[in-house]
């Protein structure tokens, strides 16, 4: 068989199975570090200030936030969308590269599917408080029930989101729960707390190890990554409908779900790197999230922001190719130049130029700026979808209906509440959850050893 | 739970406990369990474990999808036919998405199950760990300690390279 060294080890340092179980657990078996301490509580005075943004959507309405008639959706939309983007990466990465049988994605696939149910969880608020009437929330389900029964529009991309998202968060927290299933039970056989013993007990559902529930556990892993990868695509294609079936010049393209889902997976594989940037550096994993790791990332991020590059000039290309008016004013006057140029020029330097820099192999094994160049991208892919809500919004057909949006105290308190949220989930699962699958990297370090020889 | 006597056998890599595997099998020597910390598909294959669950998710599939999309025709059609801008009622390329979704949805859901039921896994089931560690770093053999010879059992344990041999 063809064999090519794309990748060092996979699991540096000369570890055995038992130093994997030890170093693995040490987080949660020592007391939380300072650092750990003062962010957490950041996050909870970010939380508290998004807690009472909600508590002032819910009591008061929609008109506490700055949207209007023309700019229905403000920045609720633009998070919602960009939440999920990074929600989307997580499963995409585990489960393609699981698909794909890519033996790397061991050390890094449980944080970035914590990273995917946090982030699915921040993004469902947004569309629950955007309803206005939260408490009529049942109404989008599908039930028999005494209006009629009125049944849900089958055909409306906003029914498919719920439904999307919905089971897009079901079938992540399986997949990751089904993982961790193991590993719990490592904890349970090793640590000497009664507590966590216990506790970890209770979660490991009893698991031993034998050869049947080996299988098993094998199978439902690759049915729920393989249904699962359908679904990685089909969800963020969704979120593009409910743009791209609108009028609005700017929406009404057929580019949208291709574009929208490798957006997804690049906004994602961004905050994968921040991550495991952080779960090395913090947690001293360096012999697991090795320099192999992040370059393997890195090159992905490379090749992604290409394919976002060419959809931009793809979309700016078809505006004037088309020969549409609106479509002209909204690309060559509303977002190269204009009242929103700041906006448009900072998403396309932060996700088609500023990564491009990742070329340089010298500059992908500088872990400073591999961390720098992820949150620029973060940073560009939330102006992208600015980008995509805002200006088009602001500017439709007629200019009498034109308005502009400004987002209030209360929007941006959301905003700021749910990275609370996210940093808080992030936190809590680095304190109590093994951050990398323990006996998932078990599995592969027989591949070290022939390397070694 | 009563706990069962067994005569138990440990090794500590993976290799020589495949080829002992396969010699226990040679011999004709059944091994009641084998317990490992990760998957070891060798072992899958020469203890001839096999799953179903992927026919099982497979069968689920498409009584998911069927049953979905007959709902959503009744919903939309008979039940409470409403007309969204002249489109047609039965418009079927729009149910696709909400049937691929539902699908997914429901085929998660069944093989779920079926795993917990299967696998007879779920919280705080009381178990009798046999060696806390072989979810660890060893590898274990378990043979019930009625009906097995245990010097064969034990000379062929330790010519094929386990660690520890002891009873429990």
């Amino acid at each position: 068989m063809y064999k090519t060294e794309v990748r060092g080890l996979l699991v540096e340092g000369g570890k055995t199975l038992g130093d994997v179980t030890r170093d693995v657990m040490s987080p949660l078996e020592t007391r939380s570090p300072n650092w750990w301490r003062v962010v957490f509580g950041f996050a909870s005075l970010m939380s508290i200030w998004g807690i009472y943004s909600i508590y002032i959507t819910i009591t008061q309405g929609i008109g506490t936030w700055g949207v209007n008639n023309t700019v229905g959706w403000g920045w609720a939309i633009i998070n919602f969308v960009w939440w999920i983007g990074i929600g989307h990466a997580g499963t995409a990465f585990s489960i393609f590269l699981l698909v794909l049988r890519q033996k790397w994605r061991t050390s890094i696939n449980r944080a970035a599917e914590a990273m995917t149910v946090i982030a699915v969880l921040c993004a469902s608020i947004f569309p629950a408080l955007h309803m206005g009437r939260i408490w009529n929330f049942y109404f989008i389900l599908p039930y028999p029930n005494t209006r009629g029964p009125l049944w849900v529009n089958f055909n409306s991309p906003l029914f498919w989101d719920f439904l999307a998202i919905s089971a897009y968060l079901l079938i992540s927290a399986s997949f990751w729960y089904l993982g961790m299933i193991p590993d719990f039970a490592s904890i349970r056989d090793k640590t000497t707390s009664k507590v966590k013993k216990a506790v970890y007990g209770f979660f490991s559902m009893g698991w031993l190890g034998s050869a049947k529930e080996w299988i098993r556990f094998e199978a439902l892993a690759f049915i729920l990554g393989g249904i699962a990868a359908v679904l990685v695509v089909s969800v963020h294609s969704i979120v593009s409908t409910d743009f791209a079936v609108g009028m609005e010049p700017g929406w009404h393209t057929t580019i949208f779900p291709p574009y929208f889902v490798v957006g997804a997976i690049f906004s994602g594989f961004a905050m994968v790197m921040t991550l495991m940037i952080i779960i090395r550096k913090f947690y001293k994993f360096e012999n697991y999230v090795t320099d192999s790791h992040l370059n393997a990332i890195a090159r992905i991020l490379v090749f992604v922001s290409l394919i976002m590059g060419t959809a931009y000039l793809t979309e700016i290309f078809l505006s004037w190719y088309s020969g549409n008016k609106y479509e002209m004013f909204t690309f060559f006057h509303n977002r190269i130049t204009g009242e929103f140029t700041p906006q448009f020029w900072a998403m396309f330097i932060s996700n088609a130029l500023i990564p491009q820099l990742l070329w340089s192999k010298k500059l992908r094994s500088n872990i400073t700026v591999l961390f720098i160049i992820s949150i620029i991208i973060n940073i560009g892919m939330w102006f992208e979808r600015f980008n995509i809500v805002v200006t088009s919004l602001t500017k439709d057909f007629l200019p009498a209906n034109w308005a502009p949006y400004h987002p209030s105290l209360i929007e941006v308190g959301i905003y700021v509440g749910t990275l609370g949220f996210f940093i808080l989930g992030i936190l809590l699962f680095f304190r109590y959850i093994p951050m990398i699958a323990i006996s998932e990297i078990k599995g592969v370090m027989k591949f070290n050893k022939t390397k070694a020889d | 739970m009563e706990k069962q006597a067994y005569i138990v056998g440990v090794y500590d890599d993976e290799e020589p406990l495949i080829k002992a595997a396969q010699k226990f099998k040679d011999e004709g020597i059944k091994i009641q369990e084998i317990f490992t910390p990760y998957p070891i598909h060798e072992i899958f294959e020469i203890q001839d474990v096999k799953s179903r669950l992927s026919i099982a998710a497979y069968i689920y599939g498409w009584i998911g999808g069927l049953s979905i999309l007959a709902f959503m025709q009744y919903a939309a059609v008979l039940s409470w036919p409403l007309n969204y801008g002249g489109k047609p009622e039965n418009s079927f390329p729009s149910f696709i998405l909400v049937t691929l979704v539902f699908t997914i949805l429901f085929v998660t859901i069944m093989s779920l199950t079926t795993f917990i039921g299967r696998a007879q896994i779920f919280p705080g089931k009381t178990i009798d760990i046999i060696d806390p560690r072989s979810t660890d770093d060893k590898f274990v053999f378990v043979f019930p300690k009625d009906g097995t010879d245990r010097q064969k059992v034990e000379s062929l344990l330790k010519s094929t390279g386990a660690v520890e041999v002891y009873d429990r």
